[in-house]
């Protein structure tokens, strides 16, 4: 029952994921902005990420009937919402975020090697940078302009981050509700990035050229 | 103070917009006169007319002097669009 109630949460991912990349779709074939392009990219991403652990939960549970979920499609789905993640910092110059310096580096390095006896340990944690570099640039970008809606997607991707370390620590204590917890959290994350959507003047027929 | 540069996309706002709200009258806005308003150089001003003259954003119109720039209604919709899309890149911190 609770992988159950864990894939509808996935589910519920999946279609807000679905939805959010159609939105910005529909803005880079209306304005052909490579923000727009590189958004869409990431929104498809996370919502296949979260469709793939969703779906994949449900196909072991019905279809093959196995008792126990096998962590290659959450490992599998978690590294394809990475790739939405790093699409999402990657818009905001991700350059400026790794030190060049050596010192930074020896600090930095082992954040990414400590980690190295499981790839959802390496994928979650790369995950959680990304949402917290992303989440900090948001910040910023709400300190300059005031802008309530900058707010939201700032909550949003802090919602995000700590659902990933939640998710994170929950590999840690396996039987416990964290995981349950970790997915709520990212599910609430995404819906406040919808908050942006919900400003934008939507009218029908609204196509133009892309190659502007 | 940091310093903020325009993206390609928010030269040709800026452009619309200019050719849509401030023309000094119903012909349109010459090359001159978006030249000062964008703050475009004229290669580049000459590039993006011709542009978006071709997809159909800007009318041109030729008199004895010189070219004359009109926002379409396609323009319109366009600016509209973007204005919009503008206001939700803002949201993620984001330029478009």
């Amino acid at each position: 029952m609770e992988v159950v109630f864990e894939s509808a949460l996935n589910l519920l991912g999946f279609v807000v994921g679905l939805v959010l990349g159609i939105f910005t779709h529909i803005g880079f074939r209306n304005t052909g902005s490579p923000t727009l392009f590189r958004l869409n990219i990431a929104f498809f991403s996370i919502g296949i990420g979260f469709g793939v652990v969703g779906f994949g939960d449900l196909m072991e549970l019905w279809v093959f009937k196995y008792t126990t979920v096998d962590t290659w499609i959450q490992t599998l789905g978690i590294g394809i919402q990475t790739v939405g993640y790093f699409f999402i910092a990657f818009s905001h110059g991700i350059k400026s975020f790794f030190p060049k310096s050596r010192y930074f580096k020896s600090i930095a390095a082992p954040l990414f090697i400590l980690p190295g006896n499981s790839i959802e340990h390496i994928i979650r944690s790369i995950s959680f940078i990304l949402l917290v570099y992303g989440t900090i640039e948001t910040i910023m970008s709400y300190m300059e302009s005031r802008k309530r809606s900058a707010l939201f997607v700032a909550t949003g991707l802090g919602l995000l981050a700590l659902g990933e370390f939640l998710g994170w620590y929950s590999i840690v204590f396996p039987k416990s509700i964290l995981y349950f917890v970790s997915v709520s959290t990212k599910i609430v994350g995404l819906g406040a990035l919808f908050v942006p959507i919900s400003q934008v003047p939507m009218r029908g027929g609204m196509r133009i050229g892309g190659n502007v | 103070m940091a310093v903020t540069y325009r993206t390609h996309m928010s030269i040709i706002g800026d452009i619309l917009t200019t050719t849509r709200d401030e023309s000094p009258d119903e012909t349109g806005a010459s090359v001159t006169y978006l030249i000062r308003k964008a703050n475009v150089s004229y290669g580049r001003l000459s590039k993006i007319l011709e542009t978006l003259v071709s997809q159909g954003l800007l009318e041109q119109s030729s008199s004895d002097r010189a070219c004359k720039y009109r926002i379409s209604d396609r323009g319109r919709e366009f600016l509209q669009a973007y204005r919009g899309f503008r206001e939700f890149a803002d949201s993620f911190g984001l330029r478009i």
